[in-house]
Order: C-alpha cells, then sequence, then structure tokens
C-alpha cells in the first residue's frame, strides 16, 4: 500500500470533523483504509435509512449517497492540489437488495485524473458478505486546482 | 389515487421521513414533489449545498412514486440511476419531478429532474430503471 504523508493524513482525519453537520456526519462514517489505490469506509446500520416498517431494508439512495461521498474522499486523497470537487454525474447499479442489519462497507478509488477531471469506481457490501456486492457505481468530478485546498476552505469556513 | 393516500404511505417509511418530501401532483405518468432544507441534507457544509446523493436520493423517491404510488410495503424496486448534476442545490426547497417515460410488464424507465428556483433551470437531472416484478 502506497504510504500517505502524516500531513496529508491529519489534514483528512480533520476535513472529516470538520463536517460537524451534514449527511456525512448522520451517515456515521469511519475511515478504515485510506491510500492512494483507494480508500475503505464503514457505515453502521441506520434504521432512519431503510424503507421498511421493519427496518432491514436499505433505501438505494443511502447507497448511492455512500458512493459520492466516498468518492469524494478517494480523490481528495489520490489527487495532489484539489481546490474544489463537484460532482459531475453518477451511476450506480443495485446488484441485491441491501437486505441487513450488517455495518456497510464501501470501497472507492479515482482510477484516473486529468488537470480537470476525475473518474472514480466503487463498491458497496456487508460487513463480512464480500461475495455479495450490493450495488456499484462509477462517477465522474470537476475538479479545480489552486492553492486554496478544499481542507483549508472548510477549516477557515469560506469559499474557495 | 388521491395525494392525500399516496403522502401517508410515504410518510410510513422511515428514508422517505428522513428525506421529509412531500408529493404535491400526481397522475398516471408522472409524479411531482417537494423537499424541505435539513441540515441533515448538506454535503458542503461550507456552502450549505445539497449532498448529491441526497438530490440523486429524492429524486429517486420521486420516481418510484411515479411508477408505483399505491405501493404497499415498500417502494418500486430500483435497478439502477444515473444522474448529471447541472448547479448547485443550495439552502431551501428542492423540487422534483418524475416522467415515466415507458411502463412495460416488467420494467419501467423514469426521467426526473430537480430544480429550486426554476425549472427551466434544473440542479440535476437523472433518469432511473425499475423493476415491476
Amino acid at each position: 500500500m502506497p504510504e500517505i504523508k502524516q500531513k496529508k493524513m491529519e489534514q483528512i482525519a480533520q476535513l472529516w470533523n470538520a463536517r460537524g453537520k451534514g449527511l456525512i456526519t448522520h451517515m456515521a462514517l469511519q475511515i478504515e483504509e485510506v491510500s492512494t489505490e483507494g480508500v475503505r469506509v464503514r457505515m453502521p446500520f441506520n434504521p432512519d435509512f431503510c424503507v421498511d416498517r421493519d427496518q432491514t431494508l436499505l433505501h438505494g439512495g443511502i447507497l448511492t449517497a455512500l458512493l459520492d461521498s466516498v468518492f469524494g474522499l478517494a480523490n481528495f486523497v489520490a489527487i495532489e492540489g484539489v481546490s474544489t470537487m463537484a460532482t459531475l454525474d453518477l451511476r450506480v447499479d443495485y446488484l441485491r437488495p441491501a437486505h441487513s442489519r450488517a455495518d456497510v462497507i464501501v470501497r472507492a478509488h479515482c482510477y484516473r485524473q486529468t488537470r480537470h477531471i476525475a473518474f472514480d469506481a466503487g463498491s458497496i457490501c456487508f460487513d463480512g458478505h464480500d461475495d455479495a456486492e450490493i450495488a456499484r457505481g462509477t462517477a465522474t468530478f470537476a475538479l479545480t486546482r489552486g492553492d486554496t485546498s478544499l481542507f483549508e476552505a472548510m477549516t477557515q469556513g469560506k469559499p474557495s | 389515487m388521491n395525494l392525500q393516500d399516496v403522502n401517508a404511505n410515504v410518510s410510513r417509511v422511515p428514508f422517505f421521513r428522513f428525506l421529509d418530501f412531500e408529493v404535491q401532483s400526481l397522475d398516471d405518468l408522472h409524479a411531482e414533489a417537494e423537499m424541505t432544507f435539513d441540515s441533515r441534507h448538506i454535503g458542503n457544509p461550507v456552502m450549505e449545498y445539497y449532498h448529491g446523493g441526497i438530490i440523486a436520493s429524492f429524486m429517486e423517491a420521486t420516481a418510484a412514486i411515479a411508477v408505483h404510488p399505491g405501493f404497499g410495503e415498500v417502494p418500486a424496486k430500483p435497478i439502477n440511476l444515473t444522474v448529471d448534476y447541472l448547479r448547485p442545490a443550495v439552502k431551501g426547497p428542492l423540487y422534483a419531478r418524475a416522467n415515466v417515460t415507458r411502463k412495460g410488464r416488467r420494467i419501467a424507465s423514469v426521467s426526473v429532474i430537480a430544480w429550486q428556483t426554476a425549472r427551466e433551470k434544473p440542479v440535476a437531472e437523472g433518469l432511473y430503471h425499475f423493476l415491476l416484478v
């Protein structure tokens, strides 16, 4: 696994902690593995994200949201000097009903970056069931590069 | 199916309550809904933009209702989706309109737009497939 600079790791932790409000906080995401080759993130089960009365079936939308979020992290890790990123488009296939109360594991990586665009792919399964993918997605992101990093903009509390 | 019954259905789905939206119009081929902004919908906390995944979720929910407004236990089964993000969605209400392009015996194709200030300025556009069996 290619090593990530200590400084970058600290920035990543700070960046996520800085998101004191919003969906990412609500999803209670835990970063499990981070490298320029990709990231692995865990989302604990949350009954709010279910569609059924028994609360055992996750809505597809939350899986889409999860992919979008984790792609953002993968980009942040893989791309040097990125100032902002905006999701351009997103495609998700729901491969199986997301029927479980297990934690959700997302793996994502940025498989190609150019000056303006990042291309990402990712996969979702339930914890302990790597052989039964529940969703797979790809996305592209429009990047802006510059001195003011997304991290700086967020910690300073003003837009870049 | 009348709007009151549809919205009663919507309020039974935990994730639909999380999204917090109301169906505003409905017929055989379309559904329109309005979502109320909440801090839990934020993707970019600095700018207070909606999270892209929340926009896609709201569009998927509206599409599922257009396909099967009288769903029983769970909404229509989604197969896949493609979303184009056209503009940032800012703090405030978000609207979605789903049009069922084709409803066959097994598969439905639905196109959805989401907007805030004007329909002519969509924040996102999406295509969704549902399995009807």
